[in-house]
């Protein structure tokens, strides 16, 4: 080609056009040295030429040339590529290099899991990282902490009150079946304070000479709230239970299951449910605004005494009560011998029947007390209000997975013990681990398909039992 | 208004009429004062069968609920007057520093013998009922309290039915010393102070005084006692002197 028209007196053409008489004479210094230009011109094609030869030098580029980059970026993957140039090829083809070996090699692949982990280790090291701290939380008592502490979980706000011992044996014997049933009240209440952090008072209720009749009998109750007001002074709230009571329901902690929501969770004005048939809101006209309002002053913050009511009035097995001064003047006026002496035939169920009073003829009481439905803390089970249990305000429903279960006046011509041992096993059932459902339906199949009936109630029992050793054994 | 006055009255003949009108003159209602007053009649409240001087206690919570801003409210019977208009309420009785001096403190309850004693130490700010004592009780015709939720439970607890259906001799007089005593949430508000400071008694009454209870020159209010009996007694021969 002519180049009549290049700057530089030099019959190649010079710096404008290097490599038209570079010599390529076929020796080539390194294994692939084809370069196959597909675009372009002779002037092109030497300037590329004269570029490529000086990056190999230098090992790296002279510069990236913007228009160029992409296809550059290809062709230094193709130049890693193996270049076949018949038979000038001097190092024989390895079998298997760069390809799984013939049966997987578990060194292979453990080597490629390795480098993978490798590569990514600082991700890696993180999820690890957060593993582990999540165990650590859950194995150790990090979590309770976290629980009970008011600035976390708020745990230690929540007293759970449980009378025991009711009657101390004094005026009935106590025997095996009643020591039994207490401890499996303490045990489940033991395990549900510790699970989320509350505080957890077992009060003794025997028969004490100061509450015997003519007294205060059953009134003892109140003292024992304030007392044990005077011994957590922390705490806000304080629910009492009474023994024959049972936590079906674990998972629920009180603050999700109540106190999250409380103007949600429960009613001031009674007449959305109003056994007694209470007038209410009260009509005197010198009484002022909030003690005449339905609702007091419809703020949760000014609920004080949370109490369920049951087909018969309000229901004192399980109530809360809030650490206020309201509060102390409710314990306070509670109990009065005037007030006991004109009525104590009257009052059945005593303390109760006395709170009950006291709402209806005292106002200043009425502004700051809710009430909740019953099957919130206190479902019944058949047998107290309504032998079938079908009630849908009162009684226990297992597929609705009520709270608590509170077996009142079993005492009174039912089986407490029995009771309380079928909703121990039926909570038990209704909580169980994935694993020990999977377990328990593995077994029913079985048993279904080649027994044709479903031991399942028994099963559970041994199960059960075995667990109980356990935990009593922890 | 910082202390509204509750002449709780009996209606009877002309007399009573003359005595509200006295009252009402001398204690209008002033910016100067600030006080208000109220007159409510015994029979404007719904007592059952109880005496009517029951009706005292739910007067005071109407009063609450018609001056929702007051915070004091000084109740006097209608044998009751105030012999000396320039003493002020809040100067001479219910300011905490002066209320703290005055407070007799560690002594029965209930004169003479009561077990249940005052507290020693409750500071003047917190004290939200204050009574004097004669003699042999608790003075029920005049007396200082304070709006407050402690004020609601007092008077709801002292009007429970079973106080006046247990029929006690003196009415109210004996339930307010029967609940003092027994519910110490009651007695932590209450302050007693020497009887001539708003509550003297006339020479009539001297057995019924206690030690600083009869009426001298200057004494803010005087009561004539049981007056209304007669022929011993007669309130309007008593009373008008001092108009």
């Amino acid at each position: 080609m002519s180049l009549s028209r290049s700057p530089s007196p030099q019959r190649s053409g010079g710096w404008s056009s290097p490599g038209l008489t570079t010599p390529y004479d076929g020796t080539s210094r390194q294994a692939s040295p084809a370069r196959t230009y597909f675009n372009g011109n002779a002037n092109n094609v030497a300037w590329a030429t004269a570029q490529a030869k000086s990056a190999e030098v230098r090992g790296y580029p002279q510069f990236s040339p913007k228009n160029q980059g992409f296809t550059r970026h290809f062709r230094r993957l193709s130049m890693k590529l193996p270049h076949f140039t018949g038979g000038n090829y001097s190092e024989k083809e390895k079998l298997g290099r760069g390809r799984p070996g013939p049966a997987g090699r578990v060194k292979d692949i453990l080597s490629w899991v390795g480098r993978i982990f490798w590569k990514l280790r600082s991700r890696f090291a993180l999820v690890v990282g957060v593993l582990i701290l999540t165990l650590i939380f859950y194995i150790t008592p990090l979590h309770q902490v976290w629980r009970r502490s008011s600035a976390l979980g708020g745990g230690d706000k929540f007293v759970i009150i449980l009378a025991a011992n009711q009657g101390g044996g004094v005026m009935e014997w106590k025997g095996p079946r009643e020591w039994a049933i207490e401890r499996d009240s303490v045990k489940n209440k033991k395990q549900y304070a510790k699970r989320w952090g509350y505080e957890l008072e077992i009060v003794d209720m025997s028969t004490k000479k100061r509450y015997a009749h003519e007294w205060r009998e059953s009134w003892e109750k109140v003292d024992t709230i304030r007392n044990t007001m005077r011994k957590y002074p922390k705490a806000e709230w304080f629910w009492w239970l009474d023994l024959n009571t049972f936590v079906m329901e674990p998972s629920y902690s009180l603050q999700s299951h109540i106190f999250n929501q409380l103007s949600e969770n429960t009613y001031r004005d009674i007449n959305v449910y109003n056994p007694l048939n209470i007038t209410h809101p009260l009509t005197e006209p010198y009484l002022d605004e909030e003690t005449l309002s339905p609702v007091g002053d419809g703020k949760p913050e000014s609920i004080n005494l949370i109490v369920p009511q049951d087909c018969g009035g309000f229901n004192l097995g399980s109530f809360f009560v809030r650490r206020s001064l309201w509060t102390d003047r409710l314990l306070d006026i509670w109990w009065d011998p005037v007030g006991y002496e004109q009525k104590h035939m009257d009052w059945e169920h005593k303390e109760q029947d006395a709170l009950e009073y006291m709402y209806q003829n005292q106002p200043w009481i009425r502004p700051h007390v809710a009430f909740i439905p019953q099957r919130k803390v206190n479902s019944f089970p058949p047998g107290a209000c309504g032998d079938k249990g079908e009630d849908p305000k009162i009684h226990y429903q297992p597929a609705d997975r009520d709270f608590m279960v509170n077996m009142a006046g079993c005492e009174w011509g039912r089986d407490c013990w029995g009771e309380m041992y079928n909703y121990r096993q039926l909570s038990n059932k209704l909580n169980r681990n994935p694993w020990e459902k999977f377990k328990d339906w593995v077994s029913d199949t079985f048993n279904r398909v080649f027994h044709g009936k479903k031991p399942e109630a028994k099963k559970d029992g041994k199960k059960d039992s075995k667990k109980d050793e356990k935990k009593k054994d922890a | 208004m910082r202390v509204d006055m509750v002449w709780d009255t009996l209606p009877r003949g002309n007399w009573q009429k003359e005595c509200v009108m006295w009252l009402n003159a001398n204690h209008l209602p002033s910016p100067k004062t600030g006080y208000a007053t109220f007159f409510p009649n015994t029979t404007d409240y719904n007592l059952s069968d109880s005496p009517p001087s029951w009706s005292k206690i739910p007067s005071l919570r109407h009063a609450m609920t018609l001056w929702p801003q007051t915070p004091y409210f000084f109740f006097l019977d209608d044998h009751t007057i105030i012999t000396n208009p320039s003493l002020s309420v809040e100067s001479h009785i219910v300011d905490p520093t002066r209320l703290e001096s005055l407070m007799i403190t560690d002594v029965p309850v209930v004169p003479p013998d009561s077990v249940i004693k005052t507290f020693s130490n409750i500071p003047g700010d917190r004290i939200d009922f204050i009574l004097t004592q004669d003699k042999d009780g608790l003075g029920h015709n005049s007396f200082i309290l304070r709006r407050g939720e402690w004020a609601k439970y007092l008077l709801d607890a002292w009007f429970d039915p079973l106080y006046r259906s247990y029929n006690f001799q003196k009415a109210e007089r004996h339930a307010l010393e029967h609940i003092v005593q027994w519910h110490g949430t009651l007695l932590a508000k209450i302050a007693l102070i020497p009887q001539n400071t708003m509550n003297s008694y006339t020479a009539k009454d001297e057995k019924q005084a206690s030690d600083s209870g009869i009426y001298k020159d200057g004494d803010f209010v005087l009561y004539f006692g049981e007056c209304d009996n007669p022929p011993e007694r007669n309130c309007e021969l008593e009373m008008r002197p001092y108009f």
